[in-house]
């Protein structure tokens, strides 16, 4: 008690810039919801990209369709994690799929997430595997065989009547799926844009920029882990693909800085009570992180050079143009992750009381640290080298390869 | 093709599609709790559990049941309206057994209310402590008749 | 190939999992419905959440900034000690003068709260004659006509109950912590003992027996005015409350409609 005294008598009047109500001095959604958004933000984006080949018939990118899939694949089974991580009880988790309270944006985790990857990801991925499933049991001996033979469910008719069905049921989900990844995304940024209490967050624009900065670090993760693997596998990059992903990454992002813009602009013109602090939050707490990060390295020098191969692609020799969509994917993707840094922790940093600032430092140890934030970030990339390993093998040909047929070669060589 | 006959592949996922759903449903019916929707999407037995915690502050009623001749002064003069366990502290365990001593009233006490403090009411009696016997209130004050010096 | 399903075997068996799965709402609602002639969870005995409806409200020019309603909540509800986890507290606003040939009517506004009040206030570092204004505000759970926390639970965990209060179940908080962001008002927090969230129950345990919550008991000065809207009593305070003062409220423009009143708030309190 004495202590507590003490401590109260050190305590001085601050300044306005100083006051948070006492229970914001604990800081409550850390590092792992940075990652959330995130991950879900990759598998949104993996999944349009591969969708452009499907519904928008865009040949070139055909080479990166099965490998956007299994990425977004690997990515959605680790997006629960983090969530699941920094609950008070992780072990009552089951009752937002028992007693979902309908009203709650997060009630719907369990059925969108459920959704997506049962009704549109597994699903198309199966009836775009089935023939090469059935293929690779009869072919393949052990283990893997067995397994390929027990996810053919038992079906192994190939007729073509069933192949023309395969396709047809693939085509079909993907037209489901892109509004479902919209959902599924544009899901998450409501979680946050719903929060009225919070100016930095509750914004109608937000589940709009969510979903179009989830599209442009997916497609910018594709980009990055194509020229990844054909590095690792020492093949050529295929360069119409490339100009090809490049041509929808720069319009994506496009896109994405002039929703964000307009956000920005549409704070500071309608200039409402919370404005000052956050102004003040963008040029200090978060000057690196927002400024820096997120709208000069992660948006604006991305756009330049993307912008420059699609302006004067004549001009610009490939091998440069190879390496401008190399490096504006890279910077794409951390400065997607910056942003998620910027809406979470940013969101929180400032007081509900509009009069002062806290401070959040991230821990090393616990639930919460950043070598367990870290180790999810690895993780989806863990599962995506086992399901390359399962179904992207350069070893094996597919089912297409051998019998031909009228579409042109799949993903993997 | 007269007669419709359902693709193996498609069968099989209605099929698993079936299971899935109907195991949510069994699944559901085992882990909702026995209370939930009683009164709202809640647990109904929530308001109970809430309602069965222990008190620690007794409430003046209780301290009244014995505390009678005190409280008979203290009603006549200024802290009238202050309840015992503004300044004795709580007193469940007392009020339930007398061998049980409430916190001991302390000096202290006066000033919380009664030090010079500009966000205070003017109305609310107010001294500058270091230039009024600090740490001698009772001195010159009763406690339950403030405008009376002890004998 | 497997052996062939036939039509009416596979109408058979979808059929029956149709009229399995449609008998299931049936079988619930039945069960609810004995269960709540049979069983009667109310407690303590004889108290009926329906019958009231308990408000809270505020006379700012009277709080004196003692700080006992801030301890005896504590103490009471066995809030966490460290000065970071409070279930109400009280901030001292102090509005300096205008600097001079400023043209401004207020000068700055100074807000404190240490230790969320309860050891009272330390001097404050303005010297009394620079200061235009200065007084305690007292906040609790604002007990919100349309609360965001209630809202936001994806599990049903905190409520609205029948009788005007606002609780958690921490049996069944999974402690994601969305209440805690929806608030407004920062009233609610993750408690670092038992992970759930938690907030002022405006001592449901003590107003279920008849007695008053703890921070109202102790308060010296009748700031805090408690009362059932349900059951008026004579000379009932809280009617008298808003019968006498013109009251406002804090952050009316969010639309929560918060149903704690503050009588003689100044516009800087928020």
């Amino acid at each position: 008690m004495n202590l507590l005294l003490a401590t109260a008598q050190a305590h001085t009047v601050m300044p306005i810039d100083g006051y948070v109500y006492p229970n914001e001095q604990n800081f409550l959604w850390s590092v792992l919801i940075v990652v959330y958004p995130y991950v879900t933000g990759l598998v949104a984006g993996a999944f349009i990209m591969a969708s452009l080949v499907r519904v928008f018939k865009v040949k070139a990118l055909e080479p990166a369709y099965r490998l956007a899939l299994l990425t977004a694949l690997a990515f959605l089974i680790c997006a629960p994690l983090p969530l699941l991580l920094h609950l008070g009880h992780p072990e009552r988790c089951l009752e937002v799929m028992m007693t979902p309270h309908f009203t709650s944006p997060m009630a719907m985790f369990g059925f969108v997430y459920a959704w997506y990857i049962m009704a549109v990801l597994l699903l198309e991925l199966w009836f775009d595997y089935r023939r090469d499933l059935v293929m690779w049991s009869q072919q393949v001996k052990g283990p893997r065989g067995l397994l390929y033979g027990l996810m053919t469910v038992g079906v192994d008719d190939l007729s073509p009547r069933a192949l023309r069905l395969d396709e047809k049921m693939c085509d079909a989900i993907t037209i489901i799926g892109v509004p479902s990844a919209f959902l599924l995304h544009g899901y998450v940024g409501f979680i946050f844009g719903s929060v009225k209490a919070n100016p930095w967050w509750g914004n109608v624009l937000m589940p709009v920029i969510f979903i179009f900065s989830a599209i442009v670090s997916g497609m910018a993760l594709c980009v990055a882990l194509y020229y990844f693997i054909n590095w690792v596998r020492r093949q050529a990059v295929n360069d119409e693909c490339v100009d090809e992903m490049g041509m929808f990454l720069f319009y994506a992002l496009l896109v994405d800085a002039s929703v964000e813009g307009l956000d920005w602009l549409h704070r500071l013109y309608s200039a409402e009570e919370s404005i000052y602090i956050l102004k003040q939050l963008a040029a200090g707490k978060l000057f690196y992180s927002l400024l820096i990060g997120q709208v000069l390295l992660g948006t604006l020098l991305p756009l330049l050079m993307l912008g420059s191969t699609q302006l004067f692609r004549r001009q610009i020799p490939m091998w440069i143009r190879r390496r401008f969509y190399l490096v504006s994917s890279l910077l794409i993707v951390c400065g997607v992750l910056a942003m998620r840094w910027n809406v979470v922790i940013g969101g929180q940093l400032f007081s509900k009381s509009l009069r002062g600032f806290t401070t959040y430092k991230m821990e090393l140890h616990g639930q919460e640290g950043w070598p367990i934030a870290a180790a999810l970030m690895i993780l989806p990339f863990i599962i995506l080298y086992v399901l390359m390993k399962l179904f992207l093998r350069p070893d094996q040909p597919t089912h297409e390869q051998v019998h031909g047929h009228q579409a042109a070669p799949a993903a993997g060589g | 093709m007269s007669r419709f006959r359902m693709p193996p592949q498609i069968l099989r996922l209605v099929l698993l599609t079936l299971v899935i759903i109907s195991s949510y449903f069994v699944l559901r019916m085992f882990l909702k709790p026995e209370s939930f929707g009683e009164f709202g999407h809640y647990r109904g037995a929530a308001l109970a559990e809430r309602a069965a915690l222990e008190p620690v502050f007794a409430g003046a009623k209780a301290c009244a049941e014995c505390h009678t001749e005190v409280i008979e002064v203290q009603d006549k003069h200024e802290h009238r309206r202050i309840s015992c366990e503004s300044c004795h502290g709580p007193a469940r365990a007392h009020a339930q057994n007398p061998d049980v001593k409430t916190t001991a009233f302390a000096e202290t006490r006066c000033l919380r209310c009664h030090a010079q403090e500009p966000a205070r009411p003017i109305t609310q009696k107010q001294i500058v402590a270091t230039d009024h016997y600090e740490g001698k209130c009772l001195e010159c004050h009763l406690p339950h008749n403030p405008k009376e010096s002890p004998p | 190939m497997n052996p062939p399903i036939t039509r009416r075997q596979l109408l058979g068996g979808l059929g029956g999992m149709c009229g399995w799965l449609m008998a299931q709402p049936v079988a619930q609602a039945a069960k609810q419905v004995v269960q709540k002639v049979l069983v009667s969870t109310l407690a303590p005995k004889g108290y009926d959440p329906f019958r009231h409806k308990w408000l809270m409200c505020f006379d700012i020019d009277r709080c004196i900034g003692c700080g006992l309603c801030v301890d005896a909540c504590k103490t009471e509800n066995h809030v966490p000690e460290a000065t970071t986890y409070f279930r109400n507290w009280i901030e001292r606003y102090i509005i300096r003068k205008p600097k001079a040939g400023s043209g401004e009517a207020r000068g700055e506004v100074l807000v404190d709260s240490p230790n969320g009040g309860r050891d009272g206030f330390p001097p404050s570092l303005v010297p009394r004659e620079e200061i235009l204004k200065s007084f305690f505000v007292p906040k609790l759970c604002n007990l919100c006509e349309h609360s965001p926390c209630v809202q936001v639970c994806p599990v049903g965990a905190t409520f609205d109950a029948p009788d005007g209060a606002v609780l958690v179940d921490p049996n069944y908080c999974i402690g994601c912590g969305f209440c805690i962001q929806a608030c407004p008002y920062g009233c609610r927090f993750l408690s670092p003992e038992t992970k759930v969230a938690e907030k002022c129950t405006l001592c449901y345990h003590r107003i279920t027996r008849g007695l008053q919550p703890a921070c109202v008991e102790v308060c010296p000065t009748q700031a805090r005015i408690f009362g059932d809207l349900q059951n008026p009593i004579e000379n009932d305070p809280i009617q008298e409350f808003f019968r006498k003062n013109k009251v406002n409220v804090l952050k009316p423009d969010l639309g929560t409609g918060p149903r704690v009143s503050y009588a003689n708030m100044d516009k800087e309190v928020r």
